[in-house]
């Protein structure tokens, strides 16, 4: 057990891991919950705040990646983002049932089919990503950094985000556009041709 | 709408959070396979994703979140490979026959009771070892100033290197030594000799982990691994099986 945590990291072994997941192995579900679980976890907390709930939307989501296994690309795929996209959906979705807001017009399926996630970089767990993300995230201004986190853990639209800090819409607008080109460079993202 | 208006609508789009008229504008150029979208859409995911990714105190001094033990039996369970509840009527119909049978049996009973507790506690000694080099391995995994490198070509896999915690090599593709072997890391500090940093076995899959503790000096260092006699050796005397160096 000790060892198969660990090798959890080596993101050389993803492709196999999926190849499993797919064939309905359940160890295979249950060493990518040991990979992934505590961040999932983390990622929905942070959004809908209560322990019961999100361990719930936790489940939910390694269900979902379970059920969906079958239309991600074991060899050119990005499973880290696919599945961290699909808990944060599930908590987004969660917290705007919740609080009645309608349910935008996108459907998820347009942002979190596992298709979409090949040719990125993999492994978003390393830590010295995980270091590299807070020094960018905290390099924005504090109006940067809220719109950030408005739009990613609470899901709201730039109209939504005015609405809420009592601010122009084109502010918000500025603040975004600036925040995200900062987000950029600072992470320097690199995508795959 | 022009792909330089678009910018910085992408991650909106990404986190489900676009408003029209960019949404509209996105998904269009995305039907008709619009390759600067495809692109930028990659990058947004990217984007997004990392930032999700923060979520978790990676590294962080203070304590991660962590769901229950439970949640991971849930959602294995919910998807078919339920671990079976320990059954007790069985065991208490077997404890009624048993009942009846002589008193010699029970002192083969109690001779048997105490083999199985002593492995017990054998497996229980190797379980706290195991979380011993647990431990270590996350403390060097999860340090603020850990730098990792990946190695390949034949075994692959990665080094942690921590200066104040040592380093956790985990490899695949390794398999095991002969008899009488065992593989060795090195310690190359820059422009000085290798210095032993132990031995270590891989497991019947191919796949090793090994750490050693203390602390180093990690600029330009080198760690590698040699097959050497089981006993160890002061200095390499095989060919390196995988190198990694900290630039």
């Amino acid at each position: 057990m000790l060892l198969s945590l660990l090798m959890a990291v080596l993101a050389e072994g993803d492709a196999e891991l999926i190849k499993r997941l797919q064939s309905r192995d359940p160890q295979a579900l249950a060493e990518i919950y040991d990979r992934y679980g505590r961040v999932a976890y983390a990622l929905i907390l942070r959004v809908v705040r209560d322990a019961a709930i999100a361990e719930d939307l936790v489940q939910e989501t390694f269900l979902r990646v379970w059920n969906r296994a079958q239309g991600f690309d074991a060899e050119r795929g990005a499973f880290g983002p696919w599945l961290l996209s699909v808990a944060r959906n599930r908590a987004i979705d969660y917290l705007r049932s919740a609080s009645g807001r309608e349910r935008n017009a996108i459907e998820w399926e347009d942002v979190d089919h596992p298709s979409l996630y090949t040719n990125m970089e993999r492994d978003i767990l390393a830590s010295d990503d995980a270091r590299v993300i807070r020094a960018a995230l905290l390099k924005l201004t504090p109006q940067q950094r809220e719109v950030i986190e408005l739009a990613y853990y609470e899901g709201l639209t730039q109209t939504e985000m005015a609405e809420r800090m009592g601010q122009p819409l084109g502010t918000v607008k500025t603040w975004v556009r600036t925040a995200l080109k900062n987000l950029r460079d600072e992470l320097g993202v690199a995508v795959p041709a | 709408m022009t792909h330089e208006e678009l910018q910085g609508q992408y991650e909106l789009y990404a986190m489900g959070v676009s408003e029209d008229p960019e949404r509209s504008e996105i998904r269009e150029h995305l039907n008709r396979g619009c390759e600067v979208c495809m692109k930028e859409m990659r990058r947004a995911r990217q984007v997004a994703s990392m930032i999700g990714a923060s979520s978790a105190p990676i590294g962080a001094s203070s304590a991660p979140a962590a769901p229950s033990a439970k949640l991971r039996r849930r959602i294995l369970a919910s998807v078919g490979a339920e671990q079976r509840g320990f059954g007790w009527s069985p065991w208490l119909g077997l404890a009624a026959a048993l009942s009846l049978v002589g008193a010699f049996y029970f002192e083969a009973r109690e001779r048997s009771s105490l083999e199985e507790l002593a492995a017990v506690r054998s497996q229980m000694r190797q379980q706290a070892v195991d979380l011993t080099r647990l431990n270590e391995a996350m403390t060097i995994m999860n340090g603020a100033d850990t730098r990792q490198v990946n190695f390949g070509a034949g075994p692959k896999g990665k080094v942690f290197v921590n200066p104040a915690s040592g380093v956790l090599l985990i490899a695949t593709n390794l398999p095991p030594a002969p008899a009488g072997k065992a593989y060795e890391m090195w310690v190359i500090p820059k422009g000085a000799k290798p210095v032993p940093a132990g031995l270590f076995q891989s497991q019947a899959d191919g796949t090793a982990m090994h750490v050693r503790t203390g602390p180093l000096d990690m600029n330009g260092v080198t760690i590698a691994v040699t097959l050497e006699d089981q006993a160890g050796a002061a200095q390499p005397t095989s060919a390196i099986l995988m190198v990694a160096t900290l630039q």
